[in-house]
């Protein structure tokens, strides 16, 4: 699949600070990618490169093959950018500043009053239309912004923060926009967000930054496994093995299990690469094994602990 | 270089100043004292000033000879009138797109700081240039716009006041001409200038329009200079401080284009 967004060796540096530090990524079409990390993580200084608001100080930044420190304004015709602040005049009516970013984005004149009636029915602001931005409350701030970065129909997107300023309803909102906007539409779509547990829902991949290195990069999954997080386990055999089952489950995971009232086994913290061998010797034991469940850990235990060992690092 | 764009972000940025009434209101008060209520007051302080006037004859005997000539003979309550009106009121003209040029560009560069709009605007496919040459087009405009229009104001009112004592139309001279037409939209691109300078350096439109007021300062000092006798803004001179201020002007904006860099305007986000 053709790359997208591409970093090779991004280094960014602010006199004495580096922002970004020998960052690589390849992002095909179509994905929706999340760009995680603490404030100052180096998130939106990637977006400002891909955009070419700034230069790289080393290595090299393409962004649908084009070079944005040379091409910026062929790269911006083609992105759309969600600000962490939505960036809106409160001056201005939606409509008169949809508009504008028609022109701005060069539309053709013809069709900005159709986008933009379409856009504002889209994100459910048309009744508002006419009306100055500054009476808006944050969420309509935050849905105009959202259809500005969509006026000139970019393949790729980058949205920063984008459910920050929404109620979990007008949240939901958005997800199920970006999920249309990636596989529906075929639009890439990269999302810096604090909001892990969006994250985990919402991409098919995340990059981890941290001081400005990637710490990791896969789908929630691989990052989550990679991680290597104890599991919490759950085990159900049956009523006249139950108590060896017990043993060997102690046994397997440094005594942290205990027996349920139901007659179920718990076991809190165990390696999840070490279930497989539990079963094993379950079965080998003679239990009839009625369910194994490995809890699955999240997205943002992973993070916290990636985070966590790479400051002791 | 695409033109949409650059006249997107003057209208925008003009109808932006026209709803924010602490800008509107000196773009409206300033003109309206010094091209009507200064030219009524002077007009009818002449008519009622009788014997009184007699100690402003030095003034007349000061001016170039040229002048006197330009101002016609006797009465001197006549000459005094055609000296207010053609050559003093010309150096309060450059005021109005000092004072236009001077607000909107503050609301314009630093307000847009102010406002947390400038990101967005950063992330279009305007190159710097474009980006540059909108912010200085559209105070330029306006001023050029409220320039003229104040012109025609006064205009009206100076001929329905005084052209019958005069004896022939007021105002419509060479040296307005210049002054409307050259030098005061250089006197305009002066103060942009000096305001995009001002405001990378401030963070919001008050303290930005604070520090460009002293702009105001050479306008003043050749409005009191001329008051004085001690100068006398005529063809001449319109001619030479037009070409001299738009050198001056050209030069500042050209080193400040040098500085106008998406990220250098990234840190004041």
């Amino acid at each position: 699949m053709t790359a997208v967004l591409e970093a090779d060796a991004l280094t960014r540096r602010f006199g004495e600070i580096t922002a970004l530090d020998d960052v690589t990524f390849t992002i095909p079409g179509g994905q929706v990618v999340g760009l995680l990390g603490h404030n100052g993580a180096g998130k939106t200084t990637t977006i400002r490169l891909l955009n070419g608001l700034l230069a790289a100080s080393e290595g090299a930044v393409r962004t649908l093959g084009l070079d944005p420190s040379t091409d910026g304004p062929a790269v911006r015709a083609l992105t759309g950018v969600l600000t962490e602040t939505p960036s809106l005049d409160d001056r201005m009516t939606a409509r008169e500043a949809m508009s504008f970013w028609a022109d701005m984005w060069n539309v053709p004149p013809a069709n900005v009053p159709r986008r933009v009636t379409e856009l504002l029915e889209r994100f459910d602001l048309a009744e508002r239309a006419d009306d100055r931005v500054g009476g808006y409350s944050r969420g309509m701030r935050q849905r105009l912004a959202l259809a500005r970065t969509l006026v000139h129909d970019p393949p790729v997107l980058f949205l920063d923060e984008p459910t920050a300023a929404l109620d979990p309803i007008a949240s939901l909102g958005v997800r199920d926009l970006v999920r249309t906007l990636a596989s529906g539409e075929q639009r890439t779509v990269l999302i810096c967000t604090h909001n892990l547990v969006e994250a985990q829902e919402l991409c098919d991949r995340v990059i981890i930054l941290r001081r400005g290195r990637v710490v990791a990069d896969g789908s929630p999954s691989e990052v989550i496994h990679a991680a290597a997080l104890p599991v919490r386990v759950e085990v159900e055999v049956d009523a006249e093995h139950a108590a060896g089952a017990l043993a060997i489950a102690r046994a397997a995971s440094a005594d942290r299990a205990s027996a349920r009232p139901d007659g179920g086994i718990v076991i809190e913290g165990m390696a999840r690469d070490a279930v497989p061998q539990l079963v094993s010797q379950l079965v080998a034991s003679g239990a009839s094994v009625y369910r194994v469940s490995p809890e699955q850990a999240s997205l943002e235990e992973a993070y916290v602990a990636l985070y966590g060992a790479e400051a002791e690092a | 270089m695409s033109w949409r764009p650059i006249f997107a972000i003057v209208r925008r940025d003009l109808r932006l100043v026209a709803r924010a009434r602490a800008v509107v209101m000196p773009l409206v008060i300033v003109p309206l004292i010094f091209f009507v209520v200064f030219p009524i007051g002077a007009v009818v302080g002449i008519r009622a000033g009788g014997d009184a006037l007699g100690e402003l004859a030095p003034l007349i005997q000061m001016l170039p000879p040229h002048v006197v000539a330009a101002l016609g003979p006797p009465p001197l309550a006549r000459q005094l009138t055609v000296y207010l009106l053609e050559y003093q009121f010309a150096s309060f003209f450059l005021l109005v797109p000092l004072m236009v040029c001077a607000v909107i560009a503050a609301d314009s560069f630093a307000g847009e700081k102010e406002r947390k709009t400038l990101e967005a605007l950063l992330y279009t496919p305007t190159s710097d240039r474009e980006l540059y040459l909108a912010k200085l087009l559209g105070p330029w405009l306006a001023a050029i716009g409220v320039s003229t229009l104040s012109y025609a104001v006064y205009l009206v009112i100076i001929n329905a006041l005084a052209a019958g004592e005069v004896g022939r139309p007021v105002g419509i001279t060479p040296l307005w001409m210049l002054t409307v037409l050259w030098l005061g939209p250089a006197v305009g691109a002066m103060a942009i200038s000096i305001l995009v300078v001002v405001s990378a350096r401030v963070r919001g439109f008050q303290e930005a329009y604070q520090l460009g007021g002293v702009i105001v300062l050479p306008v003043v000092a050749l409005v009191v200079g001329q008051l004085a006798g001690v100068v006398v803004l005529d063809v001449g001179l319109a001619g030479i401080l037009g070409a001299v201020v738009w050198l001056v002007a050209a030069a500042i904006l050209y080193f400040a284009s040098r500085g106008f860099r998406r990220e250098r305007l990234l840190r004041q986000v």
